[in-house]
C-alpha cells in the first residue's frame, strides 16, 4: 500500500470557507476553515451529516462554485473553474437521455474537442473498465439504476482527470446493487490507479473503500477528524464483517452521531 | 365471449403501430355508422346533411373533374410556404426569448395578448393590406400557426434539467456546447409538439384565409360549395382537411416519440 500512494500531493485544499446569501438576506456559514490533502493514488472519503456542507465542498474542489474564501490547487494549478484534471461522478442521473452508452462515456472528450469517432473509439476501453461492452448502443433509460452509475464513472475517468470526484455516487441504488459498485468501484480504481475523493453518508462505504476518511462535522462544515483505514488490501465484501472493520464505523459514527440525531429533531420541526 | 372482448381491449391499450392503426380504423368506423343512422332517421333534409356515401360521391367527382386538384394545388402552396415560415420563425423567437430574462418579460404580455386574439378577426385587415394574393394568406396562416412554436420553443429550453446542467458545465463546456448537447436537445421534443400543434392551426388559417380572398384552394371550395347549398362537396373538403390534420398529427407525434424515447417510460 505504502508503494501504491505516493508523496505527490495531487489536491491541496487550502483554509476553504464559504458563505452562502439567502434570498432573505441572511448569511449561513456553510463551510469554516477547511483544510486537507489528497496524495497521487490515494482514495478518501469525506463523510457528515446532512447539512455539513460536504456537497457543497466538492463543487467548490470541482470550480463549479467560487469558495468565499481559501483556495483550492489540484497539481500546481490553482482552481478557477472547472477543468479537465478533475472530473466529478454526480449522484443523479446526469447521463444525456439523447446519448447512447458510448456516446454518453465520450462526452467529455467531445467537450474538449475531441472528434467523435476518436472520442468514441477512446471510450470503449472505459466501456471495457466498467463492464459494460455489448451495451454500447442502449440508452440511459434501457440500462438498471446500477449500470448508468457505471456509465457515469466511466465518463468522468474517460478524461483522464488527475483526481476523480464522487458525489455520493450510490446514493439512489439499492443497498444490494450498492455493495456490488462499491467493490466494482474498488477494482476500477485499482486498476485505473487513479485517486479518487469520495462524498457519502454511508460510514461503511467510506471505511470499505479508502486509505483515509475525513469526518465533518455540521453547520457550519468543519473538519472533526481524519481517520486512517489501515485495512489491508485488495478488499473484499467479507471485510465488512471483520471487527476491525465494525470497530473504524463505530468510532466514525460515535462522532458523528450526536449530529445525525440533531438533524433529524431540526427536520422533524 | 367475455374474456375475447377484455383481450381485444387489452390489444386496444397497446402502444405498438397495429393497435393504432386498428384504434383509428374502428373510430373511423364508428363514426360513419353513427353518421349513416343519423341521415337515414333524424336528420333526412339533405340541405343540412347528407349520407357518407354521397360525400364520397362528391369527393369522386371533384377528383375527376380537376377541380380538386386546382384547390389542392392552392391550398398545398400557400401551407408549403406558410408553415415553414411559422415553424423557423417561431423556434427564432423561442430562442430568443429563452435568451434574455428581459426580452422574454418585455415581449412576454403582448405575445400572450396576441395569441389570445382571434387572429382570423383580422384577415379582412391583412388582406386590405396586402391584396388578395399569397402575401395575405401567408401573413395570416403564419400567424395563427406561430404561437405554439414560440411558447413550446422557449419552455423547452428553459426546462433543461439542472443536473444535465451541472455535468456539461463539470466537463467546462463553453455556452454553445451547453445549448447545442444539453438545452437544444432538450428542447427538441417539446419544440416538436409545437410543430404538430401548429400543423392543426396552420389548416384552420388557410381555411379561414381563403374564405376571405381567394379563387381556388379548400377554404374556396368550402365558401363557394356553403352559398350553393352543396352540402356534399363542403363535407368532402371537410374531410379531406381533417384526414390531412390527423396525418400531420401521426407524423409528428411519432417524431416526438423517436427525439425522446427516454419519455415513454
Amino acid at each position: 500500500m505504502e508503494t501504491r500512494i505516493s508523496m505527490e500531493k495531487i489536491l491541496r485544499v487550502n483554509s476553504v470557507n464559504q458563505i452562502f446569501t439567502t434570498p432573505t438576506k441572511k448569511s449561513v456559514e456553510a463551510l469554516r476553515n477547511i483544510s486537507f490533502e489528497v496524495s497521487s493514488g490515494e482514495f478518501v472519503s469525506i463523510v457528515g451529516a446532512s447539512g455539513s456542507g460536504k456537497s457543497t465542498l466538492l463543487r467548490i474542489i470541482d470550480g463549479l462554485i467560487k469558495a468565499t474564501s481559501g483556495e483550492v490547487m489540484v497539481g500546481n494549478r490553482k482552481v478557477d473553474g472547472p477543468g479537465k484534471d478533475r472530473a466529478m461522478v454526480f449522484q443523479h442521473d446526469s447521463l444525456m437521455p439523447w446519448r447512447n452508452v458510448i456516446q454518453n462515456i465520450a462526452y467529455g472528450l467531445i467537450i474538449l474537442g475531441m472528434k467523435k469517432k476518436e472520442a468514441e473509439e477512446a471510450s470503449s476501453y472505459y466501456l471495457n473498465l466498467v463492464e459494460l461492452n455489448g451495451f454500447e448502443n442502449h440508452f440511459p433509460h434501457q440500462l438498471s439504476g446500477g449500470m448508468r452509475q457505471r456509465v457515469n464513472v466511466a465518463r468522468a475517468l474517460a478524461v483522464k482527470p488527475s483526481i476523480l470526484l464522487m458525489d455520493e455516487p450510490f446514493a439512489a441504488l439499492d443497498s444490494q446493487t450498492r455493495e456490488i459498485m462499491q467493490s466494482e468501484l474498488l477494482s476500477i480504481w485499482e486498476k485505473s490507479k487513479n485517486t479518487i475523493l469520495l462524498i457519502t453518508h454511508q460510514i461503511d462505504e467510506a471505511v470499505f473503500l479508502s486509505d483515509r476518511v475525513i469526518i465533518f462535522s455540521a453547520r457550519p462544515g468543519q473538519i472533526r477528524e481524519e481517520i486512517v483505514i489501515d485495512l489491508p488490501r485488495p478488499r473484499s465484501i467479507e471485510i465488512k464483517r471483520t471487527q476491525a472493520f465494525v470497530n473504524l464505523v463505530d468510532r466514525i459514527w460515535k462522532l458523528i452521531e450526536d449530529e445525525v440525531r440533531a438533524s433529524l429533531k431540526e427536520s422533524q420541526l | 365471449m367475455h374474456s375475447w372482448f377484455s383481450s381485444f381491449l387489452g390489444f386496444l391499450d397497446r402502444d405498438t403501430r397495429l393497435s393504432g392503426i386498428v384504434r383509428i380504423s374502428f373510430s373511423i368506423v364508428l363514426l360513419l355508422i353513427f353518421w349513416e343512422i343519423l341521415t337515414s332517421t333524424l336528420v333526412t333534409n339533405k340541405l343540412l346533411l347528407v349520407p357518407p356515401y354521397e360525400v364520397l360521391e362528391a369527393l369522386l367527382k371533384e377528383l375527376r373533374n380537376g377541380r380538386f386538384w386546382t384547390n389542392a394545388a392552392s391550398t398545398f402552396i400557400a401551407i408549403g410556404v406558410s408553415f415553414p415560415i411559422a415553424v423557423f420563425l417561431g423556434i427564432g423567437i423561442g430562442l430568443l426569448l429563452a435568451s434574455s430574462r428581459i426580452v422574454s418579460l418585455t415581449a412576454g404580455p403582448i405575445l400572450t395578448a396576441m395569441y389570445s386574439v382571434p387572429i382570423v378577426a383580422l384577415a379582412p385587415l391583412f388582406i386590405a393590406w396586402l391584396g388578395l394574393g399569397l402575401a395575405s394568406k401567408i401573413l395570416i396562416v403564419v400567424l395563427v400557426a406561430i404561437f405554439p412554436v414560440i411558447v413550446t420553443t422557449e419552455a423547452g429550453l428553459r426546462a433543461a434539467d439542472k443536473p444535465l446542467i451541472e455535468a456539461a458545465k463539470s466537463f467546462n463546456a463553453n455556452q454553445w456546447q451547453l445549448f447545442s448537447t444539453v438545452t437544444f436537445p432538450y428542447a427538441l421534443p417539446f419544440i416538436v409538439s409545437g410543430i404538430r400543434v401548429a400543423w392543426a392551426r396552420c389548416l384552420v388559417g388557410i381555411v379561414v384565409a381563403e374564405f376571405f380572398g381567394s379563387f381556388a384552394g379548400f377554404g374556396f371550395a368550402i365558401l363557394s360549395a356553403g352559398q350553393t347549398f352543396d352540402t356534399a362537396t363542403l363535407l368532402a373538403y371537410v374531410i379531406v382537411l381533417g384526414i390531412m390534420g390527423l396525418l400531420g398529427s401521426l407524423f409528428f407525434t411519432a417524431l416526438e416519440k423517436r427525439l425522446a424515447p427516454w419519455r415513454q417510460e
